[in-house]
C-alpha cells in the first residue's frame, strides 16, 4: 500500500520535472514533438530504473559497508553513464529501428540531472529496494507525462503568435510554470 | 605505449588520485559531520525536553528513535521522541518531547518540512502552531480544533489549535505525533525503554 | 580564430556567452536553489569552485588522456570536486547543505562544467582556460543572484533573511513555489533577448 501512494506520490505531487526541478535540459529541448517527448520519456523511465536498482546495490552492499560515502557521487554518476552505454549497445543489437528512433537521445541521457537526482534522492530518503525501484519507475513516468504534456502544449503553441523574445525558451518555461502550478492541486493527495 | 595500455593507464592514474583526493577529504570531514548531526538533535531534545543534561538513545527503529533526557543527577526527566512522516508535500519530520509517565506533552518542534511556504510553513511558527501543543494532555489522542480559536485557553486539555488557511499540514503534524504517542507508550508497556544505566522505567 | 585578449574572453561569460540567459545550460540548480538569496551564493560559489578547479586541471593533464577516455575522466575529475565541496558545506555550513540538499551533488551532471571541458579547457592554455572558467562562473553567480533576488524580494519581501519591503507589501507566495522559479526565468530569458537585440540593432 505504501508502495503503491509512492509511486503516485512520484509521478503527480513530487513530480521530477515540476517540483524538483530535474531534467529541465531534456524537458525544454525534446519536448517540441510528442512522439520523440514520449520516446525520450520512456528511455529516461528505463535508464531510471535500472539506475534505480544498481545504485541501491552500489550504496547498500559496497559503500554503506565499507565507510566509503564520499564515493557516493562519483561510483552513482559512473554507473549512468556505464548503464546508459550498455543501453545503447543493448537496443542497437536488439531493436536498430528502435535505436534509430531514439538516436541521439541516448547518450544525452548521461547528463540528465533527473537520473543522477533519483540515484541520489533514493539515497537520501534512505528507501529500501522495493521502494527505491518504484521510485525509479514512478519518477521516470512522472517525467513522461510532464514532457509529453509539454510536447502537446507546445505543438499548440506553435501556430500561436507568441511574441518574439519569447519564443523557444521563455515560453516554454512559463507554460512550464503554469503546468507547476496546475500541479501543485495534487499536493495534499497522499495520507 | 600502444592506445588501449594507454588508455587504461591514464583511467587508472585518474581513478587512484581522484579516489585518495576524496578519500582524504572524506576522512578529515566525517567527524565534523557526524559532530554536527549528534549537535542539532542534542539541542532539540534540550528544546523538547527542559533541563536536560545528557541525553541516551533508549529505542531505534527506522524512521521512529526515542531518546531518555536526564538532569544532571542522571535521573529521567522525559522522553524525546524523534520521528518523520507524510506532509502536505513532502515528508515532515519533528521531535516531540513527554515526562516519563507520558501523561503529557511537553512541547513540539519542527526539524524539517517543505510545505508551502506562508501556509504549510507555518507549522514552525511558535506563535501560530507550537505553543498551543505544550503541556497537553496525553490521556487520549490529541485532536485538531477547527476553526482555530484565538488564546490557550479555549482548547481543551488534549485539542490542539489549526492554522487557518493549512488545515492539512496541521492535520498531518497531528497524525504524525498520534501514531508516535501510541508506539511510545506500547513501546514502554512491553518494557524494551531500559537505560543502560539500569534506571527505573 | 583571432585569439581573445585575456578581458575578453573572461567578460564574454558574464554577458555574451552567460551560461544561463544565452546558454540555456544549468537551469535545474537555477530554478531549484533560488527560492532564497543565500542558497543561490552558495551554489554559485559551490559551483564555480568545481568549474574552475576541474577547468585547471583539465587542462593541464589535456595532452595526457587519449581521446577515447576523456568524456571518463572528466567526469571522475569533476565528480571528485564536487565531492570535497558537497563534503566541505556539510562539515561546516550545515543549515546551507541541508537547504541546498542533493543539488550541491547535482553539481556532478551540470551541463555547464562538462560542456566546458569539452568545448575549451581541452583545447586551451591553462591560463586561458583558468580566465574562461571564472568567466563563466561569475555569469552563473550573477545569473542566480538575479533570479534569487527577484524571487526572495518579491516571495518573501526579504533579502539575505533582512526584510526589505515594507509591512504594506503581500509577499507573492507563488515565487518561491516552483511556478514562480519557471515563470520568473521565462520572462528573464525573454528580457534578455530582448537587450541583445537592441544592443544588435544600435550596433548595425
Amino acid at each position: 500500500m505504501e508502495l503503491i501512494t509512492l509511486f503516485i506520490a512520484a509521478i503527480l505531487v513530487n513530480n521530477f520535472v515540476l517540483y524538483y526541478f530535474l531534467g529541465i535540459c531534456p524537458f525544454l529541448g525534446v519536448s517540441k514533438k510528442i512522439d520523440s517527448a514520449f520516446s525520450m520519456g520512456l528511455a529516461v523511465t528505463f535508464v531510471m530504473t535500472l539506475t534505480a536498482v544498481v545504485s541501491w546495490m552500489i550504496n547498500h552492499w559496497i559503500l554503506i559497508p565499507y565507510n566509503l560515502d564520499y564515493l557516493q557521487i562519483v561510483s552513482f554518476i559512473l554507473v549512468i553513464a556505464a548503464l546508459v552505454q550498455l543501453v545503447e549497445m543493448f537496443i542497437r543489437k536488439i531493436s536498430p529501428p528502435l535505436y534509430q528512433a531514439l538516436g541521439i537521445y541516448l547518450p544525452l541521457i548521461t547528463t540528465n540531472c533527473a537520473i543522477m537526482g533519483l540515484a541520489l534522492l533514493a539515497a537520501l530518503k534512505d528507501y529500501g529496494f522495493a521502494k527505491t525501484v518504484v521510485f525509479g519507475v514512478g519518477s521516470g513516468l512522472g517525467f513522461t507525462l510532464a514532457i509529453v504534456l509539454m510536447a502537446g502544449i507546445r505543438e499548440q503553441l506553435d501556430l500561436a503568435d507568441v511574441p518574439e523574445p519569447l519564443k523557444g525558451a521563455g515560453i516554454a518555461l512559463i507554460v512550464a510554470g503554469i503546468m507547476a502550478l496546475a500541479f501543485t492541486g495534487f499536493s495534499g493527495m497522499i495520507n | 605505449m600502444n592506445l588501449s595500455a594507454r588508455m587504461i593507464v591514464v583511467l587508472t592514474t585518474v581513478g587512484l588520485i581522484s579516489g585518495s583526493l576524496m578519500a582524504v577529504v572524506g576522512m578529515l570531514t566525517k567527524d565534523r559531520i557526524a559532530l554536527n548531526r549528534q549537535q542539532e538533535i542534542e539541542a532539540a531534545i534540550l528544546e523538547v525536553v527542559p533541563g536536560t543534561d545528557t541525553s541516551e538513545e533508549l529505542f531505534a527503529e527506522k524512521n521512529f528513535t526515542i531518546y531518555g533526557g536526564k538532569n544532571r543527577d542522571g535521573n529521567l526527566i522525559g522522553y524525546a521522541v524523534y520521528t518523520s512522516g507524510t506532509g502536505f508535500q513532502d515528508i515532515i519530520s519533528l521531535m516531540f518531547g513527554t515526562d516519563p509517565n507520558i501523561t503529557k506533552i511537553n512541547s513540539l518542534s519542527i526539524l524539517e518540512q517543505k510545505e508551502t511556504p506562508g501556509l504549510g510553513a507555518k507549522i514552525t511558527d511558535k506563535e501560530l502552531f507550537l505553543k498551543f501543543w505544550d503541556n497537553k494532555n496525553t490521556g487520549s489522542a490529541l485532536s485538531l480544533r477547527k476553526p482555530a480559536v484565538r488564546s490557550q485557553d479555549e482548547l481543551a486539555a488534549n485539542e490542539v489549535n489549526t492554522i487557518t488557511g493549512a488545515t492539512i499540514s496541521s492535520d498531518k503534524v497531528l497524525s504524525i505525533v498520534n501514531q508516535s504517542l501510541e508506539k511510545l507508550k506500547q513501546i514502554k508497556q512491553a518494557g524494551k525503554l531500559i537505560s543502560e544505566d539500569n534506571d527505573a522505567e | 580564430m583571432p585569439s581573445k585578449s585575456a578581458g575578453a574572453e573572461y567578460i564574454k561569460g558574464l554577458w555574451e556567452e552567460n551560461p544561463v540567459f544565452r546558454q540555456l545550460l544549468g537551469m535545474c540548480p537555477t530554478l531549484a536553489v533560488t527560492n532564497a538569496v543565500i542558497n543561490g551564493i552558495a551554489m554559485g560559489l559551490a559551483t564555480s569552485f568545481v568549474l574552475i578547479l576541474s577547468s585547471v586541471v583539465v587542462s593541464s593533464i589535456k595532452k595526457l588522456i587519449p581521446s577515447q577516455v576523456r568524456i571518463a575522466s572528466y567526469i571522475v575529475i569533476i565528480a571528485t570536486f564536487v565531492t570535497i565541496a558537497d563534503r566541505f558545506m556539510a562539515a561546516f555550513f550545515p543549515p546551507i547543505s541541508k537547504s541546498l540538499g542533493p543539488y550541491i551533488p547535482l553539481i556532478v551532471v551540470n551541463c555547464i562544467i562538462l560542456g566546458r571541458q569539452e568545448a575549451f579547457s581541452s583545447k586551451n592554455s591553462v591560463g586561458r582556460s583558468l580566465v574562461d572558467a571564472l568567466g563563466m562562473s561569475t555569469g552563473f553567480i550573477l545569473a542566480l543572484l538575479v533570479l534569487s533576488s527577484i524571487r526572495e524580494i518579491l516571495g518573501m519581501g526579504t533579502f539575505l533573511g533582512h526584510q526589505v519591503m515594507g509591512a504594506w507589501f503581500k509577499p507573492w507566495i507563488i515565487m518561491i513555489l516552483p511556478a514562480g522559479a519557471f515563470i520568473t526565468l521565462g520572462i528573464l530569458l525573454a528580457v534578455a533577448l530582448v537587450i541583445e537585440s537592441k544592443t544588435k540593432k544600435r550596433k548595425t
